[in-house]
């Protein structure tokens, strides 16, 4: 099956050159997707997430940027594309939602206008028939009713009635993969539990990939069948969900999993804390970025890195020189 | 908790309306509720209940139309000028954007000498003393930070800074208006942690408003939840959580995420969204949305009853307390 993946991304790194320097925003970072599968990346701010989820669909700043390395979507090589070839599969391979509904859309165009646009440029479908489907679309996402909603601004719509046109513009060339930046963040709970099961739903009924990038390790526990943790730039721990939260190897998982307060906890349930904060990426050591914050760093963390290396389930690995013991059955309260 | 039985603060029909383009907008619409020395009263909602709103008005930077608010026996509703001014030396508010909320180029001790300096309190080397040991007891060396400028410092840190400011006064009550929701997890639970500390050593007590229901049980011993600006239940934090009683808790407590991939996903989740405070539902203002709804609810609203020790909920229909269950209601699809 591996030649049957949908993505392939192989030793990516992403540079910006900026007036400090080279900054390294994403490291060499490799991982693979199948068709109908939901991957979780999860990671802090400045972790790389977004401008590796940016990389993937060749979205990165077309200045100062370099990226080497190779992102493969069913078959198209984005590194190194042109522009004009990208757009061949921008829309109709490969979608994206983008975190903010706020800003995300155009406020002086209605909402209507801007989903049949991709549809008219990237099918050739006529006004009418882009407008019949932009409708649907509407109806897909759950608007209500659509037709009153088509010739609707954003500015009359809600966060989450935005987030849904966000979505419905990113489905509109059917995609075979959604990327979905920070979906739900600054929506309300229950907003949010609305805009995830939509999107589980319709991954499920379009048979799409979802890549969900997120800082919330509650929306990746049940929405995804594996996680990538990214700690500055860098993928640190990788496997199922499962293994990710009940067998982890890497410390930093450990951390961010028991630093998140949990709704099961009692009240004044005392914190486990990482100290001090993610390292600026300007200036990193040679060894492991996680080492300054880390109990169990030695002196090899501080000088050599630590590639990924793989764990005992299939598909996990993880990296770091002291991990944590193999059956370090979760010991989350 | 064992907190002693004396109202700190005790808001009585509390509403504060805004006129917005000749239209009156309740925000808040008739709350009340006690905190006690030396507890922490969690305030949640989603965005547009009215939670921020009531912080504010309780400090009067938004003027409550209706109601009092008597901090210490003391009406501050009443209160103008130099009263008004010194009652709010005893409490403090902390904001959510820390960034925003610190003058970016003023120093770091004289923002936090600042009320000192108002005030004159203490004056000369007391006061440099003081604000070093302020500075100290939020995790910021004075001796190599004192001098810089706010902008200098990450989101994490601006709040330390922000937390020594409230403090330099010695208040009995701080208002946390959203104050980690801006912060990465890891940073988030230093900060709450912090919180706690400061608060045994001050003998604080706190409202703590937030709309993540897990940070906010993390820290609280009663938790009040806001709809559409009133409050639909209150309650002791642990027994709140595990057995609602007003059906608006019990959704948005099924559509908090937990960080644990064997946690349910509720098929059912609330839909739509909140009715508009220009135009609230009669009777029950959580009856557009409530599956349980009657006509009662339309026509006659609830007042607050007890339903359990301390637990009052504000609804004709209360659901069924079981504490010490072994697995919290979940609602079936």
């Amino acid at each position: 099956m591996s030649d049957d993946k949908l993505l392939l991304v192989k030793d990516l790194t992403t540079t910006f050159a900026t007036a400090g320097g080279d900054l390294t925003a994403v490291a060499h970072v490799s991982f693979d997707l199948d068709r109908n599968e939901t991957l979780g990346i999860v990671g802090e701010s400045g972790s790389g997430k977004t401008v590796l989820s940016r990389t993937i669909m060749g979205l990165q700043p077309r200045v100062n940027t370099t990226v080497t390395g190779s992102s493969v979507i069913d078959g198209f090589e984005v590194v190194g594309a042109s522009e004009k070839e990208k757009r061949t599969i921008w829309g109709t391979e490969v979608a994206m939602v983008f975190q903010d509904p706020m800003t995300s859309l155009n406020p002086v165009m209605r909402i209507g206008k801007q989903i049949d646009e991709g549809l008219r440029v990237r099918l050739g479908m006529n006004r009418k028939d882009a407008k019949a489907r932009a409708i649907e679309l509407l109806e897909l996402v759950g608007i209500p009713s659509p037709v009153e909603r088509y010739s609707a601004y954003p500015g009359q719509l809600s966060g989450g009635m935005r987030q849904r046109v966000v979505i419905a513009i990113a489905l509109a060339c059917s995609p075979k993969l959604l990327m979905a930046d920070e979906p739900t963040t600054g929506l309300d709970v229950t907003i949010q539990a609305q805009i995830l099961n939509l999107l589980d739903e319709l991954k499920e009924r379009l048979k799409m990939s979802v890549i969900l990038v997120t800082h919330d390790l509650g929306v990746v526990a049940t929405r995804t069948s594996r996680i990538v943790v990214m700690y500055a730039g860098r993928i640190v721990e990788t496997g199922t969900t499962r293994d990710v939260f009940y067998h982890h190897r890497m410390p930093y998982t450990r951390a961010l999993l028991e630093s998140s307060p949990k709704v099961s906890n009692e009240s004044h349930t005392r914190l486990v804390t990482i100290p001090g904060r993610p390292p600026n990426l300007l200036n990193l050591s040679p060894g492991c970025s996680f080492a300054p914050r880390c109990t169990y760093a030695t002196d090899q963390c501080h000088t050599e890195r630590p590639e990924l290396q793989p764990s005992v389930e299939p598909g996990h690995a993880f990296a770091c020189w002291n991990p944590l013991p193999v059956n370090a059955e979760a010991t989350l309260p | 908790m064992n907190a002693p039985r004396t109202p700190l603060l005790s808001v009585t029909d509390l509403e504060v309306t805004f006129h917005v383009h000749g239209h009156a907008v309740s925000a808040v619409a008739g709350v009340s509720f006690e905190i006690y020395e030396g507890e922490t009263l969690g305030l949640v909602g989603e965005s547009g209940c009215g939670k921020s709103t009531t912080g504010k008005a309780l400090m009067r930077i938004v003027e409550p139309s209706k109601g009092t608010v008597e901090l210490e026996g003391v009406n501050i509703t009443k209160e103008s000028g130099k009263a008004l001014r010194s009652a709010r030396t005893r409490m403090q508010m902390i904001f959510q954007d820390p960034i925003s909320s610190l003058n970016p180029r003023r120093r770091v001790k004289d923002i936090v000498a600042e009320p000192l300096d108002c005030w004159k309190t203490v004056t000369g080397v007391e006061r440099d003393k003081l604000i070093s040991d302020l500075l100290s007891k939020v995790g910021i060396d004075p001796s190599v930070y004192g001098n810089r400028y706010a902008r200098q410092f990450s989101g994490g840190q601006c709040q330390r800074i922000s937390i020594a400011r409230s403090l330099a006064m010695r208040p009995k009550l701080l208002i946390c208006d959203e104050m980690v929701s801006a912060l990465d997890v890891s940073v988030q639970a230093q900060i709450l942690n912090l919180l706690e500390d400061l608060k045994a050593e001050y003998g604080l007590t706190l409202l703590f408003i937030a709309h993540d229901l897990a940070v906010v049980k993390n820290v609280s011993d009663r938790v009040a939840v806001m709809y559409l600006g009133k409050i639909c239940e209150i309650g002791p934090a642990d027994t709140l959580y595990e057995s609602p009683a007003h059906p608006y808790t019990e959704f948005l407590l099924g559509a908090a995420l937990e960080a644990d991939p064997d946690s349910p996903i509720n098929a059912q989740v609330l839909q739509g969204e909140p009715p508009s405070p220009m135009n609230p539902p009669s009777g029950c203002r959580f009856r557009t949305r409530c599956p349980n709804a009657t006509q009662r609810c339309a026509d006659e609203e609830p007042l607050p009853q007890e339903v359990a020790p301390n637990h009052m909920v504000s609804c004709h229909y209360p659901l069924t307390i079981h504490h010490k269950s072994t697995t919290p209601t979940v609602l079936e699809g």
